[in-house]
């Protein structure tokens, strides 16, 4: 069965990019992080302390947002090739048969992914050391370690998350006849990390009221989870403005990337506010490059998934787009129908995840300067939109002219 | 003579919305080493019956036998692995999977059962069938006929009791249509089959030994030793009702 598989991943490697990207930047990640605890063991007590803080704190976030992201593309992949595991099917294969495939692949696919990734967190965890150790909270002296804790996260995570996506989307694929959709498991999820989002939001404004830099625990976690909620209740989102569930997995994304960055950004921004002319903790510089660092990593993460989640999207209605042009769409008319399309993504998208970045803002706002609503000013967000608009616009624009160029003959 | 098929009472609902009755009250046997073919307007529920027959879905209500044993009473496992030990499959969209070549798609049911991959007994259908020096090649590279046929192979090569067809010569044209329809009365006529295969030309169902008819999800008639014509008549008749 495997060998099946693993034919079929051989035979059509592009349809698994994605899942492969995730998979490796999600275990670069993780690997860089969890060197640092690797580190530590050989480091001095307060060093050994700052290295755990970062390292939990920053992994943290990074393990919520690989598993999604492994699970989201891998049940895209899986889900184009819906038509083969249909033939399998009559041709005999059993359900768990199907499954053992489909977590087959997906466990190969991890597997190569982290181990390409040991180079990279190898290095990535370097120069998040050098970064610690530039703002002072690591000793000069601690010599750099890559050892059996990187590894473990690396391929722990990788791998549990590839073998719990692959068997959430086999479920739903090696069901006999009709596939309906069951959004009963992803609304209670959504529901836990909204709950989740709440109750850290509720715990900033109270227990972490006064407490200064460190209320950015728990308010950062606040827009995570906010954000991780409301990016899995895209197809309900859609349907609110009228827009075509399928396009929720583009919506998804969209709402992590704004939601986190937005967050993160303007959290930091009330901080740096707040302790201008106070007495700082040694360790609020550290924070804030860290903010900064771990924005711009979920930011490039998140962008990657979004490219390639709109262009598996867009490639996938290649017959669709061929229909239009047969029934006289000119090349403009079907680019303009999909611009409006990815508008109407996009604008969903960013509205959700502005809705999750209060979960951030509002009670960190309210913990650290007193105010609900900061006064920050309103060029952040606006970049945030813009380079959320920009990449939509890019992948779903450049992948649609791609496939409609030529004439409009039908395709095989 | 045994039956190799047997359903009685088959009831199938879509439930899409409103409710669609694709098979009403359905009740028929299909005798081992015959050829049957299985006619109908669109919507008459043929495919529907073909696939409840099969194994490959379930009726709402009704039953099925298999070569005498209930197919209906089983789970969705066993009766996977009840029919791919006793049925094969051609389908009209051929069903082949691109990353495996000739030779592995026509064992595929075999590896699938964990039988022993038989390549011996692969390449002997191949050959049978005209298609021995394919068998290292992808389905990408096969013409429309050529592909049908490494699925007809695929369906004769565990030598299954029954074969359906589910328009196996919809995508063909004209010369490939006869081979695979002439290819389908040899495995009955010359090594006991039995076919079931439903289709909308009375060209094809002229090679069956007879023919049943559906209409509205019922039974409409049945024609025994058909030729094209009487068929075209009877579909005329059913569809001016």
């Amino acid at each position: 069965m495997i060998a099946i598989a693993l034919r079929t991943l051989r035979h059509r490697p592009g349809g698994f990019a994605a899942t492969f990207l995730s998979a490796f930047l999600g275990a670069a990640l993780l690997m860089a992080f969890a060197s640092l605890l690797d580190t530590a063991a050989g480091a001095d007590e307060a060093s050994a302390e700052s290295l755990g803080t970062t390292a939990s704190v920053a992994g943290g976030w990074c393990l919520v947002i690989v598993v999604f992201a492994v699970t989201s593309t891998l049940s895209l992949a899986v889900r184009q090739r819906g038509d083969q595991f249909a033939v399998l099917r009559r041709a005999g294969a059993t359900g768990p048969q199907l499954r053992r495939m489909i977590v087959g692949e997906a466990v190969a696919v991890a597997v190569l992914a982290a181990g390409v990734a040991v180079p990279v967190g190898l290095a990535g965890g370097r120069v998040l050391l050098g970064l610690l150790k530039d703002t002072g909270q690591v000793a000069d002296g601690v010599g750099y370690a890559f050892g059996p804790v990187a590894l473990a996260a690396g391929f722990g995570v990788t791998l549990i998350g590839a073998v719990i996506a692959g068997f959430a989307t086999s479920r739903r694929t090696s069901r006999m006849g009709v596939k309906r959709e069951r959004p009963r498991a992803r609304r209670i999820a959504a529901g836990l990390f909204l709950g989740a989002a709440a109750g850290c939001a509720v715990l900033t404004a109270t227990v972490m009221d006064g407490k200064g830099i460190d209320a950015m625990q728990t308010a950062g976690q606040a827009g995570i989870w906010g954000s991780l909620g409301l990016a899995l209740l895209a197809p309900e989102l859609l349907r609110l403005t009228g827009t075509s569930v399928r396009l929720a997995s583009a919506v998804m994304p969209v709402t992590l990337f704004s939601g986190i960055a937005t967050g993160t950004v303007y959290m930091q921004g009330i901080e740096d506010d707040a302790a201008a002319g106070q007495i700082q903790p040694d360790y609020a510089r550290d924070i804030q490059t860290l903010n900064y660092v771990v924005v711009g990593m979920i930011t490039v993460f998140v962008a990657i998934m979004l490219v390639n989640t709109l262009i598996a999207a867009t490639v996938h209605r290649r017959r669709e787009f061929a229909q239009l042009r047969l029934a006289g769409a000119t090349r403009g008319q079907v680019t303009a129908m999909v611009a409006a399309e990815a508008l109407r993504v996009t604008v969903t998208g960013i509205l959700a995840g502005s809705a999750a970045s209060l979960f951030t803002i509002l009670p960190f706002g309210s913990a650290r300067a007193g105010e609900i609503w900061p006064s920050a000013s309103i060029a952040p967000y606006a970049v945030i939109a813009a380079i959320a608009v920009l990449l939509t616009a890019t992948a779903t624009l450049g992948t649609t002219r791609r496939s409609i160029r030529g004439p409009a003959l039908p395709q095989a | 003579m045994t039956d190799a098929v047997r359903v009685e009472s088959l009831y199938k609902t879509y439930d899409t919305g409103t409710p669609v009755t694709a098979l009403d009250g359905v009740s028929a046997a299909f005798e081992a080493g015959t050829f049957t073919a299985v006619m109908g307007p669109s919507g008459s529920g043929k495919s529907t019956l073909l696939q409840c027959a099969a194994g490959l879905d379930r009726p709402s209500a009704g039953r099925v036998f298999l070569g005498g044993a209930e197919l209906t009473a089983t789970g969705d496992t066993a009766m996977t692995k009840f029919r791919r030990e006793r049925a094969g499959f051609v389908f009209q969209d051929y069903n082949l999977l691109p990353a495996l070549t000739v030779e592995q798609n026509v064992v595929l049911p075999l590896r699938l059962a964990r039988r022993r991959a038989d390549r011996g007994r692969a390449r002997e259908v191949l050959g049978t069938l005209g298609l021995a020096e394919r068998a290292g090649e992808l389905p990408e590279r096969l013409s429309g006929g050529q592909r049908q046929r490494v699925a007809v192979a695929r369906a004769l090569v565990g030598r299954p009791a029954v074969i359906f067809a589910d328009e196996p010569t919809g995508a063909l044209d004209l010369r490939s249509a006869r081979e695979v329809l002439a290819l389908l009365r040899t495995t009955v006529r010359d090594f006991g089959r039995t076919v079931i295969m439903v289709t909308h030309d009375p060209m094809a169902a002229a090679y069956a030994d007879t023919v049943l008819f559906l209409a509205d999800g019922r039974l409409a008639g049945q024609l025994s030793a058909p030729t094209a014509e009487a068929v075209a008549a009877h579909l005329t008749e059913l569809v001016a009702a």
